[in-house]
């Protein structure tokens, strides 16, 4: 068999289309589960004992429950009581869902990594909570966070190419019916490689510089 | 008025404070002795509104710290210094000062600012508003940590073994400074373990002893045998500190 990447030049812009439908649903997906695990995390820490236990609850179960099952629940199992979601929402939520149960770990260890008297001197100085918790307690947090949270945004990259089984055509979805128009998927899957490695290359090296300006101050300072 | 009324605090079965009742009248500064483990830092903690108490009343100029209603008003009205600094890592000491002024009393970013970088200046950090704690020398920190104690205007500055972490030589730049406060008539509670530099600010001395406040007196009668001296606590405490 002969490798011919030039059969390919008709679908770039189909494909591309898929790429960018690709790093919508995560953008989206992102926002919903940072949010969500925001919310979580904080729900973890509590006072009252059922909102920790919801919290909990919900952490774990959909960290033990494959995506696919979650999708198609969403998908096709919904529709059976009358709730239809269109599919990019659908990613968008099953994204953001299972998402957020990662992205609350990754905040909730950063929160409780703050030195507390930190937290402390900003109660005496009568700041409110809410000040406290976005200007002192979440900015400090995501400076160690930053990092998983780029693992669980990567992750969602790459989980994203499984909405392709519920009609949304993101990138591999695209792929797949660019493979059944010419019956060439090595070369098509050779280019679907290629462009997820890129694409999460590029989100590692974005969150490195997010890391790193994050924790400005711990670089050597400029005279 | 800060006063302290019959205070009792205590951690599962140990007891930190018993009983313990303290004034500190505005221009007055009040330096609190007592080894490890008497219950100083604990005495603070309680009139800031960190640790709740379980009997007794502690008021800021009438507002009660165990009222949460009253809480806000009392912690606008005194200022704490940390030992540890606990300065807020992800500002600069600029916005470490202005962040409660501009926050919790509503000031203008730019009057903060400027009264932030003039706070700076009185205590030679000047040209370090840009930096960061973690560029600062543990002096410079504690140094950031006063200012931003005194951006509120409090009335009453509380200070908690405010030059424990730090060298002979930070602490003489810290010192320093708290003597340049006390002189300009700032109110001070102040728990350290600088036994001579307390005798020289201090108007009145208090020592704590397993949480019992022992002594109570001016300062000069503090050291006097036939004052604060005449307690043997008092007498063994500071003859050990002295030794040391």
């Amino acid at each position: 068999m002969k490798i011919d990447l030039t059969i390919l030049a008709p679908y770039v812009g189909f494909l591309a289309e898929g790429a960018l439908l690709t790093a919508e649903v995560c953008a989206v997906a992102l926002v919903g589960s940072v949010i969500l695990g925001m919310l979580v995390a904080i729900a973890r820490t509590s006072q009252l004992a059922w909102v920790r236990g919801l919290a909990f609850a919900y952490v774990d179960l959909f960290r033990n429950i494959p995506f696919l099952v979650q999708l198609f629940f969403f998908y096709y199992g919904l529709p059976e009581i009358g709730i239809y979601i269109d599919a990019f929402t659908t990613g968008v939520i099953a994204l953001s869902i299972s998402g957020g149960a990662y992205a609350s770990d990754a905040i909730r260890a950063g929160i409780l990594a703050i030195d507390n008297g930190i937290i402390e001197a900003a109660e005496v100085s009568g700041l409110p909570r809410r000040v406290i918790f976005t200007r002192i307690v979440l900015p400090i947090a995501l400076r160690t966070s930053v990092r998983p949270l780029g693992s669980v945004l990567i992750n969602m990259i790459l989980t994203s190419s499984i909405l392709s089984t519920i009609t949304l055509n993101e990138l591999t979805g695209n792929a797949r019916i660019v493979t059944s128009e010419t019956f060439r998927p090595f070369e098509v899957y050779v280019v679907l490689l290629l462009v997820y490695a890129a694409l999460t290359y590029l989100v590692s090296i974005a969150i490195s510089l997010l890391h790193r300006w994050l924790n400005r101050d711990m670089q050597p300072e400029v005279n | 008025m800060l006063k302290v009324e019959n205070v009792k605090k205590a951690f599962g079965d140990v007891i930190v404070l018993d009983g313990v009742n303290l004034t500190v009248s505005p221009g007055e500064v009040v330096s609190i002795l007592g080894s490890s483990g008497s219950g100083k830092s604990t005495l603070i903690r309680c009139i800031n509104g960190l640790e709740k108490l379980n009997d007794g009343r502690i008021t800021v100029d009438d507002f009660d710290v165990s009222k949460p209603r009253d809480l806000a008003e009392a912690r606008k009205r005194s200022g704490t210094v940390f030992q540890l600094f606990n300065l807020y890592p992800h500002m600069t000491a600029l916005q470490n000062i202005t962040l409660a002024p501009v926050e919790v009393l509503k000031r203008p970013k730019a009057e903060a600012e400027a009264e932030g970088r003039a706070l700076l200046a009185s205590v030679g950090l000047g040209d370090r508003a840009d930096a960061y704690p973690s560029q600062l020398s543990g002096g410079q920190r504690q140094r950031v940590g006063i200012c931003r104690a005194l951006a509120m205007k409090p009335r009453y500055l509380l200070l908690d073994e405010v030059t424990s972490a730090l060298d002979p030589e930070m602490t003489a730049e810290v010192l320093a400074i708290l003597a340049k406060l006390a002189t300009d008539g700032t109110t001070m509670l102040f728990v350290t373990h600088e036994i001579e530099f307390a005798r020289q600010i201090s108007d009145r001395i208090v020592f704590l002893e397993k949480g019992k406040l022992l002594v109570d007196l001016p300062a000069e009668q503090f050291f006097a045998p036939d004052g604060g001296l005449a307690q043997p606590r008092v007498a063994q405490f500071l003859s050990k500190m002295r030794k040391d």
